[in-house]
């Protein structure tokens, strides 16, 4: 089987699992965060044998990771919001979000895109680091600064590094193709590059493109794009690689 | 230069301070506490960082440091932040410090002791445990259930078993008694980890750069930092010195989680079987070094120093 695992509330995934299914994969199981918070039935092993997960959903259905074939993961936090108000709410927030890196990480490949060490779904990186990657992977960056005297709390707020207002578009890579908008070559080959040293095989790309200097400026980049700015055209090399086991993280 | 960030009390940051401090090798000492009076600024141009840091009346370069080790605490926990509303100037201040530094920490050349995004594997021990087996550690036999019946299995199939919990908070380990074997229906809210018991020497190695330093701890207690709670005496703790290969294996597992300094939690059993539990990657080393006299603050200021 292959999965989609999404929120519910994540439009783009919902367009993508269909998009999938219509293309052949099947059978193709969504399987949500909130179905996997809530009257789920665990088991979780590591050991001398290797790992092995085996989820039975409320619905009955059981996602083994002997049974997967591939993933679209879009997973960036455990919904626990039937919790709140316990007394113990924080320390289940930890303890699902651990177990969630765990179990995402048996899911054989490929994964578009796997859990990491920062981040359910792909490192969710700050946007300094992403603008130092940008630049080594070749695209055009703006000089990123940041003090400690600036009047930005980045826990309600995120940092930008184009100025405000200004027009952005979103390319995304799956594996070594771009989709999107047309983008120069070089832009492109900037692209697949830091979805390669991020080891972010699906990446949205934000670009902003100036018309006085006809060039492209790197603007920011996510594990999570919304993959309809892709169109048909990405669903349809996503299901080959999803098919015939290519690309996403392999590690 | 080397950069030294945290509170100067705090004891592994006030052990490799001494011992910079004994070898005449020249360092900056960041007090997260007087961070009110600091600034620190970052700019990334072109694929390289730099930046400025201001303390104490002095300037220095961020293209200066050519090491750092932190120790930089959460600054929400601060004492002069802790109690502090949510918008206060101060509480910004700290958090921005904090961040940008960090940021800096992040993707600065320099010799980072540790940096934090190859911290994160600690977060999830069955994560980090999956990693470890690729090192050629064994594991323990690990199961993560909220379904009792599966612990009754668990627990006939391993005879003494564990449990603590999945990440990092509240990480005591406790024997799974038959008293907890009443109240198991409680897991049903929340999956909780469970393992096989190992017998053994525990052993908690510490790996900096390529440099190894192993300590047996001795206790009758299932969590040994826990063993005057848990069994009514100390641990005792003795230096002891590992094959080549087991030193190798645990150097390379350090630098595959792509840390310069971890500690190491490792189990050898009567057999010789070595079990891996942990690697913290931001070692609370002074209670080993104190107890044993092993020169591990040494071994850490050499890596700053780039020995």
């Amino acid at each position: 089987m292959w999965l989609m695992i999404c929120s519910e509330q994540d439009p783009s995934a919902l367009w993508a699992y269909h998009g999938l299914q219509a293309r052949g994969l099947r059978p193709f199981q969504l399987v949500t965060a909130e179905m996997l918070a809530q009257d789920a039935k665990w088991e979780h092993s590591v050991g001398v044998n290797g790992a092995y997960i085996n989820i039975t959903l409320a619905d009955g259905r059981v996602i083994n990771n002997r049974m997967v074939r591939g993933v679209v993961n879009r997973l960036t936090h455990v919904p626990l919001q039937h919790f709140a108000g316990a007394s113990d709410y924080e320390y289940a927030v930890q303890e699902y979000t651990a177990l969630f890196m765990s179990w995402l990480n048996v899911l054989p490949r490929p994964i578009f895109n796997t859990v990491n060490a920062q981040g359910l779904a792909g490192a969710w990186r700050h946007v300094s680091e992403w603008v130092w990657l940008a630049a080594k992977a070749g695209l055009p960056t703006p000089v990123y600064s940041q003090t400690s005297h600036d009047e930005i709390d980045e826990s309600v707020e995120l940092r930008r590094i184009v100025p405000e207002g200004t027009r952005t578009t979103m390319a995304i890579t799956v594996g070594d193709r771009v989709f999107g908008p047309f983008l120069p070559q070089s832009v492109r080959t900037g692209c697949c590059e830091l979805a390669r040293i991020s080891q972010t095989p699906m990446l949205g790309v934000e670009l902003a493109y100036s018309q006085e200097t006809n060039s492209w400026l790197f603007a920011g980049a996510t594990p999570m794009p919304d993959l309809r700015l892709g169109g048909e055209p990405l669903l349809d090399v996503l299901a080959v690689k999803l098919f015939h086991r290519e690309g996403g993280d392999q590690s | 230069m080397i950069l030294l960030c945290g509170i100067p009390t705090e004891s592994p940051l006030a052990l490799v301070s001494k011992a910079l401090d004994k070898h005449d090798v020249p360092y900056v000492l960041l007090n997260q506490r007087k961070f009110s009076i600091m600034k620190a600024q970052l700019e990334i141009s072109g694929g390289r960082a730099s930046g400025k840091l201001q303390m104490n009346g002095d300037s220095y370069q961020l293209d200066d440091f050519s090491a750092v080790f932190s120790r930089l605490m959460d600054y929400r926990f601060l004492p002069e932040i802790k109690d502090t509303p949510e918008d206060s100037p101060d509480r910004q201040l700290g958090r921005n410090l904090f961040d940008t530094l960090t940021r800096w920490a992040e993707i600065t050349p320099a010799r980072v002791v540790n940096r934090m995004a190859p911290m994160g594997s600690n977060f999830s021990k069955p994560f980090q445990a999956q990693l470890i087996r690729r090192y050629g550690f064994e594991v323990p036999e690990t199961l993560i259930t909220n379904d009792p019946e599966l612990v009754r299995e668990f627990k006939a199939r391993h005879g003494r078993v564990i449990y603590k919990s999945i990440s990092g908070v509240r990480s005591i380990v406790q024997t799974l008694t038959d008293e907890d074997m009443t109240r198991l229906d409680n897991i049903r809210w929340c999956p909780t980890q469970f393992q096989a018991f190992v017998e053994g020497t525990n052993v908690r190695v510490h790996t900096v750069g390529q440099k190894v330093f192993a300590t047996a701890i001795s206790t009758e207690a299932t969590d040994y930092r826990y063993a005057h709670r848990q069994s009514g005496d100390y641990a005792e703790l003795r230096e002891v010195q590992l094959s080549d290969e087991l030193s190798e294996m645990c150097v390379n597992l350090t630098e595959g989680l792509g840390l310069a300094f971890a500690g190491i939690d490792l189990k050898v059993t009567p057999e010789n079987h070595v079990y891996c539990f942990e690697v913290n990657p931001s070692p609370a080393f002074s209670y080993y070094e104190s107890s044993t006299g092993q020169p591990i603050s040494e071994a850490v200021a050499g890596y700053l120093a780039g020995n």
